[in-house]
């Protein structure tokens, strides 16, 4: 909100008036006008900046759009740039991207609403800042640090005892999921049973658990037994693109439920609502589109990443199979423009070089549509408060 | 449902939002301790006596007859492993020519290990590389040397359906009868008596140069880059981040041209760190032409452009905060606007901008993608201030990626990406820190 209004914006500029000359005044006037059209000058270079990014990409971008390579960039899966002749499907690495991203998205949304909600109304505030500068200090550390932990802690870990690590998390997932589950089904199932509730609820719980417990076992055996060829994978890189995308997540996700205020948890509470019954039904709703704008740009800050996906993502352009096999190397867009251009750099304006810029375009394109579509979620948050 | 379960339900629900809070503090944790313990060892770890002496021949360091009589010493200890190998040739003479090849075939394969250990065996002619002029430096990467004498590794292929399974086999097996056999033993027990280990405390790892493709010296130039881009990003980003911040706070009403403006600031922000590299190398390398190559000008130009809106915003809340009493008590006092705003809410507004402001230096000084095209080499030398407006310089996070990735002997030089890994992590949360240590100031400011 500027703090300046029309009125106010005239009020400096008369008060002088009184003890000036009708010549000096003008002076005074000019002067202003001209200070704030170079502020706006200065104000206007980030416009200026994206323009004139757009413009000079798809610029380089436009003689790839020229070659006959245009049918196979987003139809092939073979990417060939310095073969004799050269192939430029990038159908594999956008796959790839989309992969990383949506393992990102699995790793990061869940954990981040959760950490969000437990900050906005679980924790009480001394504890609240502590954990601040925790997610301050994950949005901070550098992404060429994640891609090291993640190719030199991290996937030597995976590659030597990956399986292990795959039936813990199994486990931990798992366990509480099924205890969960168990208990409320039990619950629910007593009462359609009306008599006998205590024993009946007994038993529905118990034979709940022993299937859950069966189950969790089987998976955890199953992926137990999985052995991971390489550790730079698209395992690796979803799980450490997920960390990194959690402070964005957790901050932007934290402001949106805060925006709620409290007069509709306390209506909730009122009503004899428990806090979670609270927050599940009646906060989340509310902030759902702040929440949106969360996830979004959540999946920018993936999607973009560099450092991480070139240095632990295996970089082979190739489609999993199934696609869903996270186990093996993928190849993505910003990964494989950081790679390339080293070498498409000595022959400027060749097609491997314009082929390049055209995959930052359509990186370009998907941010530039994402970020449009978060600042709608949040402005439809905002009106949708203050109605 | 049952009360009880309802209960239930929502203490789980909350322990779900704690147990996450626990894993985001917990994989912090995982991430900085190895970076920390380990990047430690680039700085602080126990020095051999071949340390000491590359100190003295590379870099002119230490006391000269100091390391000259420890040299002496060790040589003394050392003199046993090398009659055992002049013996060894001498007998191999002797020996009927099946048993005569296979020695030699083993002590072909031995001999560049023990060298790698213990540095040249004397009557070799002094090598090129100062990698392989000195034994190890180090006494961890000593330890994980001797291994390498001590054991060959082979590997077994009896069993198809494991494939090759690796197997050591002592050395000293080989030479069983041999000269060299009791060598083996010599320096199991006086290894540490040839190699010294001292605790040593390498401070000069941030300022030196390195030395044959880092095998050794430290991560100078990489440091100094890595200020220059900083500093050089900040130069243009913070006037014009706090000017364009003023102009939206204090100037700019509510029209479609301001809510244009903010909008295009946000998609700034949301523009891919990969996207603005290639900006950079388009527009101020291939068509402003700000330098003949990449340099650290057109660097720092893109990394401006990259944190430009993380100042603006920062500016701007910091702006926002300042009570509208004071301006309206400046103004009453017939304050013009401009002045007001220099001498009134700037000097207020200060604190938080810095904030903002260090926070972004973080940033700049962190971000890799964008200097990939326009400022990184992955060699090169400590730039002067001039220079930095035409010649690339090497920078931490380009050259962290280089050295894990690129560099001929990876392993050998895992206490170097270690190290620069460290400093740059330590450089950007000392900032962060000091961003954090800011605020609760303003907080306390605004309190009292």
């Amino acid at each position: 909100m500027p703090s300046t209004e029309p009125q106010s914006d005239r009020r400096p500029a008369a008060a002088p008036s009184l003890m000036m000359s009708g010549r000096r005044q003008r002076w005074t006037r000019w002067k202003e006008r001209l200070g704030r059209s170079l502020l706006f000058l200065v104000a206007s270079v980030s416009t200026l900046a994206v323009v004139f990014i757009v413009y000079y990409i798809a610029r380089e971008a436009f003689p790839f759009f020229r070659t006959g390579h245009v049918g196979e960039f987003f139809a092939s899966t073979r990417w060939y740039p310095s073969r004799e002749p050269p192939e430029f499907g990038v159908l594999a690495i956008l796959v790839g991207s989309g992969l990383v991203t949506l393992g990102a998205i699995v790793v990061a949304v869940p954990l981040g609403l959760a950490a969000s909600i437990c900050l906005s109304d679980v924790l009480p505030f001394g504890l609240r800042q502590v954990v601040k500068p925790v997610i301050e200090i994950l949005a901070a550390i550098p992404s060429v640090a994640y891609g090291f932990f993640a190719l030199v802690v991290l996937a030597p870990l995976l590659q030597e005892r990956g399986g292990h690590l795959l039936s813990i998390a199994a486990w931990m997932v798992g366990a509480p999921v099924v205890a969960l589950a168990a208990v409320v089904l039990g619950d629910l199932a007593a009462g359609r049973l009306r008599g006998r509730r205590t024993a009946a609820r007994a038993i529905v719980t118990l034979a709940l658990l022993a299937a859950g417990g069966a189950a969790v076992w089987l998976l955890a055996r199953r992926v137990g037994g999985v052995a991971i060829d390489s550790g730079t994978n698209a395992l690796n890189v979803s799980i450490v693109l997920g960390i990194m995308a959690l402070p964005t997540v957790v901050s932007v996700s934290e402001d949106a439920l805060q925006a709620v205020g409290r007069e509709l948890r306390e209506g909730s509470y009122a009503c004899g609502a428990t806090r979670a019954e609270t927050l599940l039904r009646v906060v989340l709703p509310a902030a759902s589109s702040g929440l949106m704008a969360a996830v979004i740009l959540g999946i920018m800050r993936a999607i973009g990443e560099t450092m991480v996906v070139w240095m632990a993502s295996g970089n082979a352009a190739q489609i999993p199979r199934p696609w869903f096999n996270a186990l093996l190397p993928v190849r993505t867009l910003t990964a494989t423009i950081a790679g390339d251009m080293g070498e498409a750099d000595q022959v400027t304006g060749s097609t491997r070089y314009s082929v390049l810029f055209a995959m930052a375009l359509v990186l370009l394109v998907i941010s530039l549509f994402m970020n449009t579509a978060s600042e709608v979620a949040v402005r439809r948050t905002r009106r949708k408060l203050r109605a | 449902m049952e009360l009880r379960t309802r209960h239930l339900l929502d203490r789980s629900f909350s322990a779900v939002g704690l147990l996450s809070i626990a894993a985001m503090a917990l994989s912090l944790l995982v991430l900085i301790l190895p970076i920390a313990v380990r990047g430690a060892r680039a700085f602080a770890f126990r020095g051999t006596a071949e340390w000491r002496r590359m100190q003295l021949e590379l870099f002119g360091r230490g006391d000269a007859d100091a390391v000259r009589a420890e040299q002496r010493r060790a040589a003394a200890a050392k003199q046993p492993v090398v009659d055992a190998w002049a013996a060894f040739e001498r007998e191999l003479e002797g020996r009927p020519d099946a048993e005569r090849r296979r020695l030699q075939a083993a002590a072909r394969s031995l001999r560049p290990a023990l060298a790698e250990l213990l540095g040249p065996l004397p009557g070799e002619a002094e090598p090129a590389l100062p990698r392989n002029r000195y034994g190890q430096t180090r006494w961890d990467r000593a330890l994980v040397k001797w291994q390498a004498v001590k054991f060959r590794t082979e590997w077994d292929y009896s069993d198809p359906a494991a494939g090759g399974k690796k197997v050591l086999v002592p050395r000293a097996r080989d030479f069983r009868g041999t000269a060299l056999e009791p060598a083996f033993d010599h320096l199991e027990r006086h290894l540490a008596e040839i190699l010294r280990p001292r605790w040593t405390f390498y401070g000069r790892f941030l300022t030196d140069v390195a030395k044959d493709a880092h095998f050794f010296g430290g991560i100078g130039p990489e440091v100094l880059g890595t200020l220059y881009l900083t500093l050089g990003a900040m130069l243009f980003a913070v006037p014009i981040g706090v000017l364009s911040a003023i102009y939206l706070v204090e100037y700019a009403g509510e029209n479609m041209v301001i809510s244009g403006l903010r909008t295009f600031i946000s998609t700034l922000a949301g523009v891919p760190s990969i996207v603005f590299g290639l900006f950079g190398l388009a527009f101020f390398l291939n068509t402003l032409r700000v330098s003949p190559s990449k340099s650290v000008l057109a660097g720092s130009l893109t990394l401006a452009l990259l944190i430009l809106p993380t100042v603006i915003r920062a500016s701007e809340e910091a702006l926002l905060a300042v009570p509208r009493t004071y301006k309206e008590a400046a103004l009453a006092l017939g304050s013009g606007r401009w002045a007001t705003i220099v001498k009134v809410i700037l000097p207020a507004a200060l604190p938080g901008i810095l904030t903002g402001i260090v926070i972004s230096m973080g940033r700049a000084a962190g971000e890799t993608a964008p200097i990939i095209f326009t400022a990184a080499v992955s060699v090169g030398l400590p730039l002067t201030p001039a220079q930095t407006l035409t010649e690339p310089t090497p920078a931490l996070p380009w050259n962290i990626y280089n050295l894990c990735t690129e560099h001929e002997a990876v392993d050998e030089i895992r206490h170097v990406q270690y190290g620069m890994v460290f400093t740059l992590v330590a450089l950007v949360l000392l900032l962060n820190l000091a961003a954090i240590g800011f605020r609760a100031r303003i907080a306390r400011n605004l309190r009292g």
